[in-house]
């Protein structure tokens, strides 16, 4: 089985008034399918760097002097690169803006869609002054608008008579889910069975309560003419142009898909966890308290299904009581969603907690990868040993600093990155970039320590 | 006695356009002590009033209430504790007055400032970057009159050299230097007035693991050698049960549960304290954890009674449940879970500070049922004490709350839990809901 994603020899550079700033030397990794990779090092090492890297949302003095970051058979950093080549060092808005728009277009069938991103801070990476199920909503709405548009379809074409049949089916003791897929694929109803699957599926709610709110979803009342256009969306998958360049129109659209967005959104942040979704739709980012905006960063970064998540930091603004919620939620997500995942983190007891396999970064390098329970307790490489060592525990067990300071990036040490540091270093460390030695079933590990055993 | 807290209070007036000022009680009642040579730990959550603890003790800020005693030799503060449970004004003041921080002019708090230092949580903020290092350092031996312009320059070189700076840093500004060089350097200025009292405000929490370890090796070592009491603030529990000795726990501005560093953070009693402990990621275990629902209160107007009685998987009857919270529980009952028994058309309303008015149904005994069903799971409905018919309507009546107090335990330890409330009395009754 292929990778879900492959990161080959990965190298950014940063161009800042005061010299290149190398982020990354070299990265290698692969991401399994259905995996939670964890990425661990400490700050500046170029973990944010990488996500972003993938996402292809480094900013414009970035370049990516050589590396693949292969998703789906594509090269993800090759557009952009391109069109750095022919940008050069000095951005002319009149004859890049068109190529600019070109690169945006082709990175947005994959940004946001197929890959998500969580970022670092939920503070900022919400907008103020847009409410929750808006910017939910916005994320569908941009990605696949003709999502939105079936679910108003199906819930137009449906009357009480199918809904009674409907409620038959999920009454039925066994396999009342998959007859009901079956039965809106047949019906031509696509779009219906998730609707009624998040009302069936809540735990909390009385049955005859379930199916009077199932019932209510018949009969949304449409216009013949909207439920053309609307139809239009459905069918193409995008707004089309002829609707999209005639401003009342786009405007219909847009109003009645971000309405049926914001319905999305509540049954998006209900499976999340949270409370009252109906009412934290209405609210404002500022209206919620930190693990709440996780939530809903969490939400937005899952609401196109994406195959690959990318989670930079989801706990370290929040406190341990509420990280603990956020650890629980990671981890029941990823057994009802079917995405990889990155978890990018400083503390390495938060990612013990949640992934597979770890991998240990430092100055632009991956410098050991291996399964959870191999990193923690049969640690290889020197710097992840020191790392380990060097974590305080509630024993009060005795810990060790890691002699040395990260090196400057701007002119990092030759040979292995780590070798001021290392208390093992010899003459190979000093000129040669170690490769990586497999050891064990699934150890990857760069350090010379290792050649030929 | 390094120093001595009692009742220690600080609101800060929130003033809004169209609302009349109200207060946040930051902290609330706060009782410490610090013991010479003693590292003690504060933790809690953001918000939790600890960096608000830190400052009031030295003064930083005024506290709204209380009274901090420092340096007290320990027979007059026995004296004084006594003479304070007796309410005798006069001898508590005799005492308050030579040793009371906060009755103090600012110019005789100048010479306190000698005997107690702070190292502030950003050490990117915290150190003037127009100032050389040597400046910096020799700062405060000036201010306070430790010694003279020169004797600082000379003694700020020395202690570049003790918290492991090369001395030719001394000419250095604060931004050529990495985030542990500069946490390095605030604790050689908090150390240079050769300081009784440290207060260490989250020391680490700016900083990488790597960097986290060589700075608490580095309070280990200042600490054995100079013998001086710490307040250790932090929110991260392992950076405390590597250097505190005794640990204070705050929520929600208030000391939840105090004792000896591996009584409490080995056995938790407060169900805080417990939860706290089981959020706490370890590395290579995989525990069962209890986790915490919602989010701490806001404190301008804080939960009644002990503060965290809504977020408690074990709180009870007289925690200090509020009509409203009770009413908000009970109204998703019955209209989610419970639809098929009571179905449309019941409304609920809070009459007064302990009854909750049901319109629409007058069927006690199902309400009942639903309270003895689910109330191990919502707690609020624990607080129900009778459920009566009056005028076609149902009213609710809770019982009254209780103010949680320090309740000392047999180990040494006070907790601020009303189940520790009857241990002499009844610990048979309260033993069941302790381990739940």
């Amino acid at each position: 089985m292929s990778d879900a994603l492959a990161i080959r020899d990965l190298h950014v550079q940063f161009h800042t008034r005061r010299g290149v700033y190398k982020a990354l030397n070299g990265v290698d990794l692969g991401l399994r399918r259905g995996e939670v990779l964890g990425i661990a090092g400490e700050s500046g090492c170029g973990k944010t760097t990488m996500g972003l890297a993938v996402m292809s949302l480094l900013p414009r003095n970035a370049s990516i002097p050589r590396g693949q970051v292969i998703f789906d058979n594509k090269d993800l950093v090759n557009l952009p690169r391109e069109y750095a080549e022919r940008v050069g060092d000095r951005f002319k808005p009149k004859e890049h803006e068109r190529i600019l728009r070109r690169v945006g277009k082709a990175l947005a069938r994959i940004r946001g869609r197929r890959i998500s991103m969580v970022f670092q801070e939920p503070m900022t990476s919400l907008n103020p002054v847009l409410s929750i199920g808006f910017q939910v909503a916005e994320t569908v709405y941009v990605h696949d608008p003709a999502l939105l548009a079936r679910r108003v379809l199906a819930r137009s074409k449906t009357t009480p008579q199918i809904m009674r049949e409907v409620l038959t089916l999920l009454g039925a003791t066994q396999g009342g889910e998959a007859a009901l897929r079956k039965f809106a694929a047949d019906h031509d109803l696509v779009g219906l069975e998730e609707q009624v699957l998040f009302v069936w599926r809540r735990e909390d709610v009385h049955i005859s309560r379930k199916e009077k709110a199932i019932r209510s979803l018949a009969g949304q009342s449409m216009k013949p003419w909207e439920r053309k256009i609307i139809e239009t969306v459905a069918k193409s998958g995008s707004i089309p142009p002829q609707f999209a360049r005639v401003p009342v129109l786009s405007k219909l659209v847009r109003r009645i898909l971000l309405k049926e967005g914001s319905r999305k959104a509540r049954e998006l942040l209900t499976s999340l966890g949270i409370h009252h979704a109906e009412r934290v739709v209405k609210m404002f980012p500022h209206e919620l308290s930190g693990g709440m905006r996780q939530r809903v960063v969490i939400a937005i970064a899952l609401a196109n299904n994406p195959e690959i998540v990318i989670m930079d930091e989801p706990t370290s603004a929040v406190d341990v009581t509420v990280q603990a919620q956020i650890l629980e939620l990671v981890k029941q997500i990823r057994t009802s969603v079917s995405a990889s995942f990155i978890v990018i983190s400083h503390d390495l007891a938060v990612l013990a907690e949640v992934s597979d396999r770890i991998a240990i970064m430092y100055a632009g390098r991956i410098v050991e990868v291996a399964p959870t329970a191999e990193i923690l307790h049969h640690p290889l490489h020197p710097y992840t040993q020191m790392l380990i060592s060097a974590i305080p525990t509630l024993e009060g067990k005795s810990v060790e600093g890691i002699k040395g300071e990260v090196p400057d990036m701007r002119a990092p040490p030759g040979g292995c990155a780590f070798h001021p540091r290392c208390p093992f270093a010899f003459e190979k460390c000093n000129s040669v970039v170690p490769i990586d030695f497999r050891q064990g079933d699934d150890q990857l590990v760069a350090c010379w320590l290792y050649e030929g055993k | 006695m390094m120093i001595a807290a009692y009742g220690l209070s600080k609101f800060f007036p929130v003033r809004g356009a169209f609302r009349a000022t109200t207060s946040l009680k930051a902290v609330d009642d706060v009782g410490l002590k610090i013991q010479n040579e003693q590292v003690v730990g504060l933790v809690g959550e953001s918000g939790s009033g600890k960096s608000t603890v830190g400052r009031c003790l030295i003064r930083l800020l005024n506290p709204t209430d209380g009274e901090v005693l420092f340096d007290v030799p320990d027979s007059e503060l026995a004296e004084y504790e006594k003479a304070r449970a007796a309410g005798a004004t006069e001898r508590v003041d005799a005492i308050a007055d030579r040793f009371s921080l906060l009755r103090r002019s600012t110019s005789e708090l100048r010479a306190v400032r000698r005997l107690v230092n702070i190292v502030f949580q950003d050490p990117y903020s915290s150190l003037n970057p127009r100032m050389k290092l040597s400046t910096i350092i020799g700062e405060p031996m000036i201010s306070t009159r430790f010694c003279t312009r020169a004797e600082a320059d000379i003694r700020a070189r020395e202690l570049l050299g003790e918290v492991g700076l090369p001395e030719f840093f001394e000419d250095r500004y604060p931004h050529e230097l990495s985030g542990g060089q500069r946490q390095r350097v605030a604790i050689a200025r908090a150390i240079s007035t050769n300081p009784k009292l440290l207060i260490l405000d989250e020391p680490t929490s700016a900083l990488d693991v790597s960097v986290q370890a060589q700075i608490l090796n580095l309070l280990r070592g200042l600490r054995e050698k100079y013998g001086m009491s710490m307040l250790l603030i932090t929110h991260n529990i392992a950076v405390v049960a590597y250097l505190a000795e005794y640990v204070y726990v705050m929520y929600a501005g208030k000391i939840m549960e105090w004792g000896a560093k591996g009584k409490v953070l080995r056995d938790p009693q407060h169900p805080y304290t417990k939860a706290l402990m089981s959020s706490v990621p370890v590395i290579g275990e995989t525990r069962t954890r209890s986790i915490l629902r919602g989010d701490p209160p806001n404190l301008i107007s804080p939960p009644l009674a002990c503060r965290f009685h809504p977020r408690c998987p074990v709180a009870f009857e007289v925690c200090g449940w509020s009509p409203e919270e009770v009413a908000e529980d009970l109204e998703f009952l019955v209209g989610g879970k419970y639809y098929g028994t009571f179905g449309d058309g019941v409304r609920l309303t809070v009459e007064g500070d302990r009854t909750i008015i049901i319109q629409g149904t007058t069927e006690v005994q199902k309400i009942q049922e639903l309270v003895d069903l689910e109330k191990e799971d919502v707690r609020s409905l624990k607080s129900i004490q009778a459920i009566d018919v009056a005028d076609g309507a149902t009213s609710v009546r809770l019982h009254e709350a209780i103010e949680p107090e320090m309740y000392p335990s047999p180990d040494g330890r006070e907790v601020k839990c009303l189940l520790f409330r009857l241990d002499a009395s009844a610990p048979a009754a309260m033993a069941p809901r302790s381990a739940g």
